[in-house]
């Protein structure tokens, strides 16, 4: 090799310099070599950004109804509660983003702190959540996609098509693979596709909303039932168990919230943007939220038989029975706002997986074909593949064995994602447990607020799973006498010890501690 | 000189560093190859942070182009780049512009069953939009030796001296036999219109070399100096050839063609300002022919080319 060939490494650096000015790499932590580029994203972006993460037309159709379910009308006051858990959890996301910037997220800050077997199963726990919300995704939009189809021919068969389970399942898969691909392809939702999406969700919820509260006025409403300061009280839900259950679920409806605040360096301003930009994001979903959940429980009540909230076939996805009977013929609207936001989601969500999938093949915590990236697009190629064909099978085996798919993969996430988000925050205490008492600020953010979060968070996931084995728990499918939920969680956290058990053998170096090192 | 080649470590990545190191090596070129990475994005409902997977991209960028210089023969100077980009396309006209490079070399798709040349988006995109020549490696492109001809596919159109002044000055330069191609598709009466397509030709040829040869003292001299080329020397090495067929591909396709040769070609009249258009002519002969093509944009000044051809003779003289 001549002398000449040399990898412009000055020019590079120069370049990056340049161009990443303030970010402030943390090279003492051997992880990261390489900032962020600068100010690219202003408020309003961050908050476009936040709000397309949550989609909130998507988590409102899967969660409200199971959510009804668990709590009746003390649904707005759960909805607030679960903020709390995600908010402290968020702190620590925060701390350890910024200390350590990975792929890995979860799996190599739970690595860092607790050691390699606790981190595999934190990486586990969340790549696990994300193909649940995969399948969960494309099962919703496969929902709206055949309403949508009805509402356009005005033929009602059409939307009826969903529930035939082969063409159901095939759509699926299909919706899948498709975002499967767009995201091999390394495609991303450019900024004016997300600002129009975010845009319509928030209207046509504001629509809904409007409308069923006119219909409430009007005397038109299914089952009007007055507003009552009891539903902001959340000591009034009747038991513990059911109290757990509906934090673990509005977590859910708060998921992707959390990315507003680790979004530093590319935003124009990054001591102020982040924090300005969840703030606004939390009160337009929070408004939102409660204005949709109070609109719903006004307009339908949480009757189980009709369009009642608590009517079990209505649990699955609230707007696909709501929408009609609301907004007339504007409901088509409403599949449109869910179709798109569900799918757009679909696609941008497969980035999750795939890189901490990329990042555990990276560390050998995984084989090395997890960690390979796509020559040609330079996407996440082996985990990208993988990623899509485990939502697929996670969608296959509960649509096969559930009365309400839907329902229970929505509660079996919501499970999942309090199993990982309680060990992260944990992470993060233990991470930081040097510096915790170094200051009023690292007191509230690296312990308090993480620690709080996160033995919240596992209360909530013991309670949730212990009560999911009563086989009438979530839509009441079950297995050889065990709830279905409390299958589909736990089935998958086994899952997951075992292949930790299989590759430890198969590659011992990161189980050794070798690879990833804890602490500082 | 300098050429940017868009690398990607795929077979496409590889058909340009071959062409480049065949390019470069009749002319002293140096290579900047440039591997451009996606700008990474976070979304969706699980954190996903750029940070991490942009230092995983890279590292792996940075290994891609460890093996691309490989391939680089030792006697080529080369440098390799990453550049963060949404467009590939973007980041590689950039890149030329700021190392003041003269021509842009890629990999045609490699999808392509049948046909020798597919155009992939990013090569579709520079070829909409590249400021400086681009050339083509067709799929499967192997060879790392220098240039033994080259050819220079002229329309009927204004604007053919300019790019016949380019091509002499480069067969000038690699000191290699330069052939004047005329395609026609036809079905008729062939004859009188290859007389008349010969006949325009060798009017563009000699005011090409009226123009571009011995009185400018640029490209010939300043290559080889002491031995200044003769109007007649460079006439010597310089033929015209017209092809027909009942279409352009049939017409390509009659043509013999050297492995070591490469076709020039000029963009269309409907580039904007100094940029490439492909024309659908092109287009055509891009889709018959074996060996790579250059596109030149419609008023690509050779000046450009004599002015970095000067400025890097220190290069030249170190070898």
């Amino acid at each position: 090799m001549s002398a000449d060939h040399a990898m412009s490494k000055p020019s590079q650096t120069g370049q990056h310099t340049g161009q990443h000015a303030g970010s402030h790499t943390e090279q003492q932590h051997g992880l990261s070599e390489k900032g962020l580029k600068a100010g690219s994203v202003g408020l309003i972006g961050a908050v476009v950004i936040g709000i397309s993460c949550i989609a909130p037309a998507y988590t409102l159709t899967a969660a409200l109804g199971p959510t009804v379910a668990e709590v009746g009308v003390q649904l707005p006051a759960i909805f607030l509660v679960g903020f709390v858990p995600m908010l402290l959890v968020a702190f620590g996301y925060r701390e350890l983003n910024n200390a350590m910037p990975d792929a890995g997220t979860s799996f190599t800050w739970a690595s860092r702190a607790f050691g390699p077997w606790i981190g595999w199963m934190g990486g586990w726990g969340l790549i696990a959540a994300t193909i649940i919300v995969l399948s969960n995704l494309a099962a919703v939009a496969v929902d709206f996609f055949y309403l949508m189809l009805a509402q356009i021919f005005g033929n009602p068969e059409l939307a009826d098509l969903t529930t035939n389970l082969p063409l159901n399942i095939a759509t699926t898969l299909v919706f899948i693979a498709l975002a499967c691909w767009i995201s091999y392809r390394g495609m991303e939702t450019t900024k004016t596709v997300q600002y129009v999406l975010v845009g319509f969700q928030l209207l046509v919820l504001a629509w809904f909303s409007i409308s069923a509260f006119s219909h409430v006025a009007n005397g038109t409403a299914f089952d009007a039932t007055a507003i009552s300061p009891d539903w902001f009280n959340p000591f009034a839900v009747g038991s513990f168990s059911a109290f757990a259950a509906g934090v673990s679920l509005s977590i859910f409806i708060y998921w992707g919230w959390d990315v507003t605040l680790t979004m530093n360096e590319e935003t124009k301003n990054p001591e102020k943007t982040p924090g300005r930009a969840a703030t606004i994001t939390v009160l337009v979903i929070v408004i939102i939220y409660m204005t949709v959940a109070l609109a719903t429980l006004s307009y339908a009540g949480v009757g189980d038989t009709g369009l009642g909230a608590g009517n079990p076939e209505n649990q699955g996805s609230i707007f696909a029975v709501l929408a009609g009977p609301v907004m007339g013929p504007f409901a088509i609207l409403m599949s449109l706002a869910i179709l798109s936001s569900s799918a757009a989601s679909l696609q941008s969500t497969f980035v999750s997986p795939a890189r901490t999938l990329l990042s555990m093949g990276h560390y050998r915590a995984l084989p090395q074909k997890f960690g390979r990236i796509s020559p040609t697009y330079k996407s996440p190629s082996y985990a990208t593949i993988a990623s899509a064909v485990a939502a697929a099978a996670f969608y296959v085996i509960t649509r096969t064995t559930s009365e309400n798919a839907l329902w229970d993969t929505i509660t079996a996430l919501g499970m999942m994602i309090c199993f990982y988000y309680g060990i992260t925050a944990l992470a993060c205490v233990w991470f930081f447990r040097a510096e915790a008492f170094s200051g009023a600020r690292a007191f509230f953010f690296k312990f308090l607020a993480p620690l709080l979060g996160g033995v919240i968070l596992l209360v909530m996931f013991v309670k949730t799973a212990y009560d999911s084995m009563d086989p009438a728990y979530g839509s009441g499918s079950s297995i050889g006498g065990v709830g279905l939920v409390f299958i589909l969680g736990m089935g998958v956290i086994l899952l997951g010890v075992v292949l930790m058990l299989v590759m430890a053998k198969l590659r011992p170096e990161f189980f050794r501690g070798q690879v990833l090192t804890r602490g500082h | 000189m300098r050429y940017v080649v868009g690398y990607s470590a795929n077979a496409r990545g590889h058909d340009a560093v071959n062409l480049a190191v065949s390019l470069a090596l009749g002319r002293g070129a140096s290579l900047d190859l440039v591997l451009v990475v996606p700008e990474v994005q976070q979304s969706g409902h699980a954190l996903a942070p750029k940070a991490g997977f942009e230092n995983l991209l890279t590292e792996q960028a940075q290994e891609w182009l460890d093996q691309a210089l490989a391939l680089v023969p030792s006697s080529v100077p080369a440098q390799a780049h990453i550049r963060s980009h949404d467009s590939d396309a973007h980041a590689l006209i950039e890149a030329a512009e700021e190392l003041g490079a003269d021509m842009l070399i890629i990999g045609a798709t490699s999808t392509g069953l049948f046909k020798r040349f597919t155009i992939g988006s990013v090569a579709s995109a520079l070829l909409h939009a590249s400021t400086v020549p681009v050339a083509l490696a067709p799929h499967g492109y192997h060879r790392q030796e220098a240039l033994t001809r080259i050819s220079c596919g002229l329309g009927t159109r204004a604007g053919a001296e300019k790019l016949l002044e380019f091509a002499l000055g480069m067969a000038a330069n690699r000191d290699v036999p330069l052939r004047v191609v005329s395609l026609l598709a036809l079905d008729g009466d062939a004859a009188d219109s290859a007389d008349a397509a010969r006949e325009y030709a060798a009017k563009c040829l000699a005011d090409a070399l009226a123009a571009g040869g011995p009185a400018d003292p640029g490209e010939a001299k300043a290559e080889v100096p002491g031995e200044a080329k003769t109007e007649a020397q460079v006439e010597a090495k310089t033929e015209i050839v017209v092809a027909h067929g009942r279409s352009i591909e049939e017409a390509v396709d009659r043509l013999d063609w050297e492995d070591g040769e490469v076709l020039l070609i000029g963009s269309s009249r409907l580039a904007k300002g100094r940029s490439i258009f492909l024309g659908s002519t092109a287009g055509r002969i891009l889709r018959a022919l074996p060996v790579p093509m250059i596109v030149v944009p419609s008023d690509y000044e050779l000046k450009h080319l004599n002015h970095s051809a000067s400025s890097d003779t220190p290069r030249e003289a170190q070898q």
